[in-house]
């Protein structure tokens, strides 16, 4: 036991160093004023440049899109890495039986889910929301089924396969977006630079490919993440 | 609101003293998840400018909050739910491997 | 007023980490985890960052939590 101890009370040394190194940091960098040019830029021209009016997916989606494409492949890899991760066989899953009253309000609230999503994807350049917690929304769904219904019934539905071709639609969606930008004269992925129609700020159908953009990146999270638990909630 | 950075320096440094002495892997996952999400209120604590608006701007409005951090934040947290998933995956296959969780058993199993 | 309601927060936030860090029962630190991004997601909230906090309430308080409950339970490590 003398070993263990000796070990606890150097790494508690060692991490309250670290934490008070990272204090002094964060206070050096609280304290004077950081020149935010960039942010001043995309607050004041943001809404007119790109006609959204919510400036993160505006960031997001149209001056940072080739970030977002980079996102939303980590999370095609991390899917795939889980699926290629976990055996199929013998890891059972505890059968939780729910009373029927639960399997019964839980079908009452799925396509309510649904409308939740779609909501937050479309109005995502409106208000909070957009294509990631759109998506996100979608694979709670399916956690939610699996977690009620059980795994057979998800997958009689929604196996990794069907789930993985959605999520290439998503990727295949976002760069047909982005050579849209290339197609207007553009960079990839510039749509609003390029005058895509970008549309009165506030409609629905304004910031141009935004909300096409949210829609494509949302069907990739929604599935990636939705493979990935399938994968590690699989059973035979 | 300045109380927010000591907050930070010792959230992360309590998440990695668990990852360093916590002997269940599981353990060792949340230690990394909660350092994960002391860098997400980071990032929010740095975008805040006080008395500043969210930056939704359906009006111009004079002081509004930093999106900047905001935006690439909103990045991070999707990328800790991947990487927080494959630790978890590789969890269960080293589980279904050598049956326990603790990570001391594991190294000294060379076989 | 919303200095002291940050202060109490922020307190909590390293409270929570701390039991969800060191309890003794798995599932309890996984419940607090949870409660952990819960208090996150307020914070965020004060600091005027909606996109961030809608995020992290969906991804850390949701789907993370249902990751760790399926790892627990296909590992059985419920010591």
């Amino acid at each position: 036991m003398k070993k263990i101890n000796f070990d606890k009370v150097f790494s508690f040394i060692l991490v309250s160093l670290l934490g008070l190194f990272i204090m002094k940091v964060l206070y050096s960098v609280a304290g004077e004023e950081a020149a935010r040019f960039t942010a001043d830029h995309y607050i004041s021209y943001g809404v007119d440049e790109t006609g959204a009016i919510n400036i993160i997916t505006a960031i997001l989606f149209d001056y940072r899109a080739f970030d977002t494409l980079g996102e939303a492949t980590v999370i095609f890899t991390a899917a795939s890495v889980v699926a290629l991760l976990l055996p199929r066989h013998e890891a059972s899953m505890l059968k939780t039986e729910f009373t029927p009253v639960v399997q019964q309000s839980i079908a009452f609230i799925l396509p309510f889910l649904w409308i939740i999503s779609i909501f937050l994807i479309s109005y995502g350049h409106l208000s909070p929301g957009g294509g990631f917690s759109g998506g996100v929304i979608i694979s709670a769904m399916s956690i939610l089924i699996i977690f009620t219904y059980g795994y057979r019934y998800m997958t009689r539905r929604f196996n990794v396969k069907k789930l993985s071709l959605i999520e290439d639609i998503g990727a295949l969606a976002f760069l047909t977006i982005g050579l849209a930008g290339i197609i207007a004269g553009g960079t990839f992925l510039a749509n609003s630079q390029v005058g895509i129609y970008p549309g009165p700020p506030g409609e629905l159908l304004s910031g141009g490919l935004m909300p096409l953009s949210n829609f494509a990146v949302a069907a990739k999270v929604g599935t990636g993440l939705s493979v990935i638990f399938l994968s590690l909630a699989r059973e035979d | 609101m300045i109380l927010v950075f000591p907050a930070i320096a010792i959230l992360i440094s309590m998440g990695i003293y668990a990852v360093l002495t916590q002997k269940n892997m599981i353990r060792i996952i949340i230690g990394i998840s909660i350092v994960e999400s002391a860098i997400i209120l980071l990032l929010g604590a740095i975008s805040y400018i006080p008395d500043g608006v969210a930056p939704i701007l359906d009006q111009p409005y004079d002081t509004v909050v930093d999106p900047l951090p905001q935006a690439l934040g909103l990045t991070a947290v999707v990328i800790n739910a991947s990487t927080t998933a494959i630790m978890l995956a590789l969890v269960i296959k080293l589980y279904n491997r050598y049956q326990t969780l603790d990570i001391h058993e594991i190294r000294k199993l060379r076989g | 007023m919303i200095e002291i309601i940050l202060m109490l927060l922020i307190l909590l936030l390293v409270v929570s980490a701390a039991i969800a860090l060191f309890s003794k029962k798995l599932l309890n630190s996984i419940i607090t985890l949870s409660i952990f991004s819960a208090l996150l997601v307020i914070i965020l909230i004060i600091f005027q960052a909606p996109d961030l906090a809608l995020a992290e309430a969906v991804i850390a308080a949701g789907i993370t939590t249902s990751f760790f409950i399926i790892t627990i339970n296909k590992t059985e490590g419920v010591n």
